[in-house]
Order: C-alpha cells, then structure tokens, then sequence
C-alpha cells in the first residue's frame, strides 16, 4: 500500500481496531459476570488482563505511522499545548531567543554579503589572482598590483595559466556631454579577453573584440549596469551611440549586467587596456597597478602555481634588481582574493563572536526557565513514565519543547532581523565599496538563521532534557517535598548557568568596552589643524587639456584670481593632499647623514602646499619661517618639516638649514633647504600614528592633482555654487570631485567606526541587559524552591535581614566567581585586537577592567537584591504549612 | 511487575506465527483469538491480551492478514481477522525456518547432555 492511500484509509484502520478491543473487553467483562462476578470488578479484571488499553491502541496505531515524524507532530502539538498554557513563561523565552537569533541574523547578512559574496560567472571558483608582494608594505602587501612585464611574462607562461586577463582598476574620468554637468567617475581598463575570462558576456551589445587594445582602436566602452541605468536612463539604444570620456569621444559597445560584481571591485565602465612598447621597457616595472585574473593550466594545482610564480619572481629580481629587488610574487583564489582586500574579515570575526555570546547568555537564561519549569512539571513527567512513557520519549518531547521555543524565537528573530538589516544596510553607506555590496536577507542568512534556532534549541534544553534523564518514579511522585531546596545537581546546575551568564557578560562588556574607548579616542583625538568652515574639493587636470606645466600653471593662476573674488570668503589654499587624509610617502636623504641601509630607509609624508596652507588650516609655525610668494620656480628649493620629522630624524637637533632631498621619479634629485619647522598634525584622522612629513612650496613643483581649500565664517556648504562656477568659468568640461567640507572628509574617514562602535555598544547592552534578567529569573527562582527551608530558619530564629544577607552572599558568590572567569578570559584582548586591527591604536586599557568588574558585580547584587528582599517578607508559618 | 518464573517471553515473530497459525483455518475476531492462543498454549506463554493489536496491525499492514466488519458471538459489532494468501506463503516459510530452527537447538542440547 502506498505511503499516501494508507495515510486516507488510516482513519477508519483506527475505529477498526477501536472496535475490535472495545468488543474484546465487552466480551470478557460478559463472560465474567456470566462467571457471577459483579459487573464493576468483571470491568476491572478485564481492563487488567488485557493490559494497558491507551498503550495498546497506541502501538498498533504506531504499526500504520511513519513513527518518528507522526510522534513528532504529535510532540509538537503537545508542546504548543503547554506553551500556550504558560504564556508569561513563552513569552519571555520566545523574545530572549528571538533577540539572540535576530541579532547573530543580522550581523551574518554581513558575513553572507564580504564574506560569501556571490561571484560572477559559471565557474569563479576556478580564477584565481596573481600579485606582486611588495617587501616594505604595511597593509595587504601581498595582494600588491603588477606591472606591465610581469602580467607579459607570467601571461606567455603556459605551464601556469591557460589564460590571464588584466584589468587596471580605481581610475578616475570624467564623463561630459555639451549641456550635462561633468561628473567624475571610476573606471577600470581590461584586456579584452577580461569578461570572457569569468564567462560572462554583456547584457546588451558586444563584448571587447580581440584588437581593441591597439591604440586607434581602443576609443570603445562597456558601461555598467548602474552607469546606463542613472546616466542614461536604461536607453537601450545607447549601443553605438558615443560617450565623453576625459574629453575624448568612446562609443559605446555594450552593457555589462547588474550581476558582474566583484566586490569592491566596481568600476563604472570599462575601456580597453592599451600596453604599449613603453609598458613593456624595465622602467615600466615600477608601475604597478595591474591586477591580473587568470585560470590555471590544465592540472595545475594552486600550489605548483604559487612555486613557478615564486621562481618567476627570483628570475626578475636575478634580471631588474633595480626595481625587483625583494618583490615577491603571490596567487589566491578568486574569492579568497577579494574578501582578503576587502579587510573587513576581523572586524566581522569580533562582531560574530559578540553575537554568539549573546546567543549563548540567551540559551542560558532559557535553559534557566525551562529548568525552572521542569521541576514544576516533575510529577508530571513521572506520571507520564509511570503510564508507560520511555525516558526517550520523555527527553524528546522536552527537547521538543525547546525545539519549538526556539523556532518561535526564530521565527520572531527573522523577523526582528529583517528591520536589524535594513538599519545595516542603510547604515553601510559610508563609502562607495561598502555600499557597492548588498546586503540583504539572502538565502544563506536564512539558512543561517535556521542552524541557530536549532543550535539555541539544543543549547537551553538540554540541561532540563538531562536532569529529567534522571527522574525517578518513586521518589517524585512521593515526594510532599517541593518547598525544599532541590537536591544538589539542580543547585550546581543554576551555579553553572549565572555563573557562566556573568563570566560570559563580562568578557562581552569588558571585549566591548576596549573597542568603543579606542574608537572613542580615535574620533576624538585632536588632528592639530583647524577643520571647521573649510570647503574642500580636488581637481585633476587631465593630459589631453593640460599636458604641460605651463598649461597647468595657466589655470591654477586664473583658478586662484577667482577664487579671491568669491565673496564671503576668508582665504584659500591649494595642497597636493588635504591634511589628515593619509598622504603618500616618499625617501628622502638627508645631507650629511651617512646613507642608511636600504632595509631602513627614511621616508617622510610628502605635500604639496600653497603658502597660505598653514595659515588656513591654523597649523602653528614653531621654527623658522613658512613659505613666502618668493619662493617660487627660480628661488632656492626650500621645504618645512613637521615635528616628528625633527625628531626622528634629526634628533631633536635645530632643523633649519639643513639640506634634504627628495627620492621621486619624475622629479629632479636636487637638495632642498628646511627653512622652517610646523607643528605636526596626525598623518591619517583615524589613526593615533604621525609620519615624519615634508612640506614642499607650490611654486616650486605644482601636481596636477591637487585640492582646494576655501575658509569661510559661512556654512561651507553655501559656497559650492561659487566654487562649480568659478572652475566651469575657466573649463566648463573639468568635473570638481569630492566637493565637501573637511569635517565630512574626516567623517568619511571614520567609514565603519561610528557604526562599528553604535552596534558594539548595542549589543554590549543587550548582552548586559539579558544576563540580568538570567541572573535574577534564576535567583527569584531558587528563592521560591527555597521557601519552606526560610521559612525553618525563620521558625528557628532567623531574622529578615540574615535571609536576605544569606540570598545576596550566595548570589555575590557566584557573580564573583563568574566574573573572575569573565576577567581572565578578557586579559589577554588587548593585545588580540591589536594584532587584528592595522594601525598604532592601543586597545589597552587597565582602567577598563575594574571599572566594568565593579558594575557587573553591581548588576549582580542588584538582580539579587530583588529575590533576597521578597526572601526577608517569608512568613514562616504559612511557608511551612504550604504542602 | 514480577514475573512467572514458569512462563516465558516470546521471542521475535513468534506471537505473529502463533496468530497465522490460529487463523489459519478459522477466521476469528480478536477476543476469540486471544482466547484461542491461550487456550493451545496452556497458558504458559505469557502475553497480555493487547499485546494481540499491535501484532494484529503490523499482519495488516504486510498484507498477510485481512479484516472485515462482523458479529461476535455475543451480537456486538467487532472485526474478523483472516489469512490471505501471502499470509499462509509468509506462514509456511516461517514454520519451517522454525522448524529448522529448533531441530538445531534441540540437537545442540542434547549433545551438550551427553
């Protein structure tokens, strides 16, 4: 019989077989009385000659069943059963489990979206990418970029790649068309066989033809999905039609689909990658900026790929030890690549662990009230055993139980989390990679989502699933003795679980508390200039409109005769970098100083500034003097310096009149004069750290990239109109980039921290916020067990007071224990954090320690303090004679 | 509850044998059956009369027994068991298997005597 008929037909097997016994016992009771025995006794001694009659129907019942699944539903409903009975009860577990899902749901969207990010293409488990390591780099140094030779001579190794495609990512253009506002846009150049590396084509028009890498033939774009749709209004007709870019005419060929992503590599459309016979000189390995994607030769694992690689690399460094020397060659796979760039693999390892713990502080105070619980529901599960239920069968409808408890909190916990990352998502818009990736309530975090209702499920109910493990008929059911205190396994279960609750609290606040004082201190430290009422804004002049100093000159001049005019303003400077914003670094010599090995050269932080710079930005000149107009192209090179540079470098000896030199390509090796010395302002505004810095006169070595700086005593805001006239005035195709005050540049900078530091303290609270109420549930629990021994004190003696100091001792103890444990675990995190988190941040911080060790004791007392109260106003004798 | 030293468990299949071979040429309701088993067996088999159902069910279910609506002795509606053919094919591989089960333990017990 089929599994489906035999379900219909069960129905009617069922009154089949309620027939038959009913008749079976009828039949004997007749027979009986038949005998002369009375009809009630007949009753009696039939029902026991035929056994357990609900047992009996029950097993045959079993014999039609899919056993395990209908018991199960059978569990189920007796669980909802017993749940709604006890709402409070419900009530309470559902919301606590729901709060530790949904907070483990919501920062798993995170993990799901950098973490496990879906990537373009049938196969991009198979593309790995080749980097140059770079033997002086502080951050991600072997994820470097490749030059040009090195992408030639590891692409024509076939013995290592099938195919390779190379794209130079993060370049800045500006899109124009006559009419439309300039808008700078970041772009990447591929070789043409880029997409069809991944196996993916565009969504409408034609990829990249072989060729189009050859210079006259290269004037064509692939635009992105996002481009073509905010750009050009999704006009399908756009194939064909041409582009401005960098003033320059590109027609367009095709649109890549919205599903080619790689992370944070977003660009927003691409052109062909032309290398020219210059890319391929030894000069051009010093430019490098090509990342390269490839698919390994047939049978090459990634491991023989990473030692052929290595020995292509020696080979460089035997053949160019000019500009190899020390470089390294690496390999990873596609996936592994772009989550390691991104970085953000630590901050969301310590965002998972808090919100694990505050799943586990939450499966404790569960298990707390299902143990609560099952001691009130002793006899009942003694009755059960004793009408013939296994002890399996007990344990699994209690496990059952908490099954269903945590599918509700589950269920809750979605949809909590559903809210919790929308605020995510809406809160990881503090730059362009971030927001780039989105972050949704994918599959994966549902799936996720699900593992951690059932491991909560398992988690708070098999504490009450074992101690009903060891119920005994006799002695529970006989026991009058509920007002006692329990028995010693039920106490060293409550001492474990606020125990660990506190240890598990404090680890989370004091782990919190490091980060939210560093980040504190970060965001608050002083940066040494002045950033209220700046207006900012960089400009870069293009080759093909300014090729030559002269040209670049000429609009710098006009651009400074205008801005002057713009009313309202204070004053204005022109810097190669804004202050704070991490400038680049270059080695330098300094006169007299015997040449430093190589493995420890003298780099200095390198800007570019106008001789209003400092007055601007309130840096304090300490020594010397600052620049004058007289330091201009034909005036002896002069250069400032900052403390740190003194210091480091110069011993603290008097800088003026030393002479220093520049180690640049493309800028003559001439020796410089330190004319003055400046106060030092922090190298980057999200980090403590100050580099030795440089300061170079404008006059004397102008960028083509460089920022502007207006001061006003107006919102700076107001002045972006004056500022896009005045630069649309001199070159109406020029795009301003990154208009924006200095403070909002600071801000930028901070990207996660702020965000960072709201969830930790959020969630710091909640995990406080939950152990309290564990603590206290547990307490005023055992309180209540305990009543009819108080009341045996009181009768003998005991005042109000000595009970509640005996309720508060006990809880004080096992706060204190659990806090000892919590404060070991937390020691060594500083020096944890700070071998995770990049930069010169000290996460140490003793003071931290004791004062969190001292609120949580305070909670702890305070959570029992309620309990020991209500403990003193026991009235002995009514405790006494209550059962 | 204590057990009579004198009367024995069933082993595996057994009270599912005793049952085909009960209806085997007699088609009976439950309360019949069970008073029949008894009866045979002296009552030195130790069953309780339900522990008849689940057996019952589980014949159902392989489709060696069949069930239909009757009249017991006394006029009450109950269910009449029968065989069906796999039943008496199921039965009669048993039986046999059986059989050669205990020609095997007897012979093993009595070479043990000597």
């Amino acid at each position: 019989m089929s599994g489906l008929s035999r379900l219909f037909s069960r129905r009617k097997r069922y009154d089949d077989l309620s027939i038959s016994i009913d008749e079976h016992i009828a039949e004997r009771v007749d027979e009986l009385v038949d005998e002369g025995i009375s009809p009630a006794e007949a009753e009696q001694a039939a029902r026991r000659e035929f056994g357990n009659v609900a047992l009996m129907e029950q097993r045959s019942r079993e014999a039609w069943q899919w056993t395990t699944v209908e018991s199960a539903l059978a569990d189920i409903r007796f669980a909802l059963r017993q749940l709604t009975r006890s709402p409070g009860f419900t009530i309470t577990a559902v919301v606590t489990l729901a709060l530790g899902i949904a907070v483990n749901a919501t920062m798993f969207s995170m993990v799901s979206a950098f973490l496990m990010p879906q990537l373009p293409g049938p196969d991009p488990q198979h593309i790995v990418v080749a980097s140059s390591v770079d033997p002086d780099g502080q951050h991600q140094a072997d994820v470097n970029p490749a030059s040009a030779p090195n992408y030639f001579a590891w692409r024509n190794d076939s013995r290592l790649f099938s195919a390779m495609a190379a794209e130079n990512e993060y370049r800045t253009g500006n899109l124009s068309e006559p009419g439309r506002q300039p808008e700078a846009i970041t772009y990447a150049s591929i070789s043409p066989n880029y997409f069809s590396l991944f196996g993916v084509g565009p969504e409408i028009g034609r990829d990249f033809l072989p060729g189009e890498d050859q210079p006259g033939h290269d004037h064509v774009v692939l635009l992105s999905h996002g481009l073509w749709a905010r750009r050009f209004g999704s006009d399908p007709s756009i194939v064909g039609r041409s582009v401005r870019l960098n003033r320059e005419d590109y027609q367009v060929v095709g649109v890549m689909p919205e599903s080619f992503r790689l992370l944070i590599f977003a660009p927003e459309l691409w052109t062909p990658l032309t290398l020219t016979a210059a890319d391929r000189a030894p000069q051009a390995r010093n430019n490098r900026s090509l990342y390269l994607f490839a698919r390994l030769a047939s049978g090459v694992t990634l491991e023989q790929a990473r030692a052929q690689l290595r020995v292509l690399a020696e080979q460089a460094e035997k053949d160019f030890p000019e500009t190899e020397k020390r470089w390294g060659a690496s390999i990873r796979t596609m996936g592994d690549f772009l989550i390691y760039s991104f970085g953000i693999r630590d901050a969301l390892a310590v965002m998972m662990t808090v919100v694990g713990f505050i799943l586990l502080i939450a499966c404790a105070n569960v298990a707390g009230l299902l143990l609560a619980r099952a001691v009130g529901r002793q006899r009942e599960l003694a009755i059960r055993m004793s009408l013939g239920a296994s002890r399996v069968r007990v344990v699994r409808q209690l496990l059952t139980e908490g099954v269903v408890l945590a599918l509700m909190g589950g269920g809750l916990g979605l949809f909590l989390s559903w809210f919790g990352i929308r605020a995510l998502s809406a809160g990881l818009r503090f730059n362009e990679y971030i927001a780039n990736v989105p972050v949704t309530l994918d599959t994966k975090v549902l799936f996720f989502a699900a593992m951690v209702s059932l491991l909560s499920a398992i988690l708070s109910s098999v504490a009450p699933a074992l101690k009903a493990c060891r119920t005994e008929i006799n002695t529970d059911l006989k026991s009058e003795a509920r007002g006692s205190s329990g028995g010693r396994s039920r106490n060293r279960m409550r001492v474990v679980l606020v125990g660990g609750e506190v240890a598990m609290a404090l680890f989370l606040l004091i782990g919190t508390g490091l980060l939210i004082r560093a980040i504190y201190m970060l965001e608050h430290q002083k940066l040494g200039f002045r950033h209220d009422h700046l207006l900012t804004a960089s400009l870069v002049l293009d080759k093909e409109r300014y090729p030559d100093a002269a040209k670049q000159d000429q609009f710098v001049r006009s651009l400074a005769a205008h801005l002057r005019e713009i009313p309202g303003i204070n004053g204005f400077a022109l810097a190669s970098n804004l202050p704070a914003t991490g400038p680049g670094t270059v080695p330098i010599h300094i006169k007299g100083q015997t040449e430093s090995r190589s493995n420890e050269r003298h780099t200095a932080a390198d800007v570019v500034v106008t001789p209003d710079y400092f007055s601007l930005t309130s840096i304090p000149l300490l020594r010397g003097r600052s620049f004058t107009a007289g330091d201009d192209a034909t005036a002896p090179r002069v250069m400032l310096v900052n403390q740190e540079f003194v210091h480091k470098y110069l011993q603290d000896r008097d800088a003026i009149g030393q002479k220093v030199r520049l180690d640049m390509t493309g800028v003559a090796p001439e020796w410089r004069e330190i004319v003055g010395v400046v106060a030092d302002v922090k190298s980057y505004s999200e980090d403590p750290h100050v580099d030795p810095e440089v300061y170079e006169a404008w006059a004397q070595r102008p960028v083509a990239g460089f920022s502007v700086m207006l001061r006003s005593s107006m919102e700076p805001d107001s002045l972006i109109p004056s500022l896009r006239h005045v630069v649309s005035g001199i070159d109406p195709e020029l795009p301003l980039l990154h208009v924006m005050s200095m403070d909002k540049v600071i801000d930028g900078q901070k990207t996660g921290n702020p965000l960072f530091t709201k969830i930790l303290a959020a969630l710091a609270m909640l995990a406080l916020i939950l152990s309290t109420i564990g603590i206290y549930g547990l307490i005023a629990y055992s309180v209540g067990q305990r009543t009819q021994e108080i009341g045996i004190r009181m009768a003998l003696g005991a005042k109000g007071a000595d009970i509640s100091r005996m309720i508060l001792r006990e809880g004080f103890k096992v706060a204190a224990i659990g806090s000892a444990i919590g404060l070991a675990l937390a020691l060594p995190l500083p020096k944890l954090f700070e071998s995770m988190f990049p930069g010169d941040v000290h996460f140490g911080a003793p003071v931290v320690y004791p004062v969190l060790l001292v609120a949580m004791l305070a909670v702890a007392l305070g959570a029992s303090y309620v309990p020991a109260r209500r403990a003193a106003r026991v009235d002995p004798t009514s405790a006494l004679r209550s059962e | 509850m204590a057990k009579d030293p004198d009367r024995r468990d069933l082993f595996a299949g057994a009270l599912e044998l005793m049952i085909l071979q009960s209806l085997r040429y007699r088609p009976m309701h439950g309360y019949a059956l069970a008073k029949h088993i008894k009866q045979v067996s002296d009552d030195l088999l130790q069953i309780e009369e339900g522990s008849l159902y689940p057996a019952l069910q589980r014949l159902l279910r392989e489709g060696l027994l069949e069930s239909e609506a009757g009249i017991s002795a006394k006029g009450r509606p109950t269910r009449i068991y029968r065989v069906t053919d796999a039943g008496l094919r199921h039965l009669e591989q048993e039986v046999s298997s059986f059989e050669k089960m205990f020609a095997g333990i007897t012979r093993v017990l009595s070479v043990a005597k000597a």
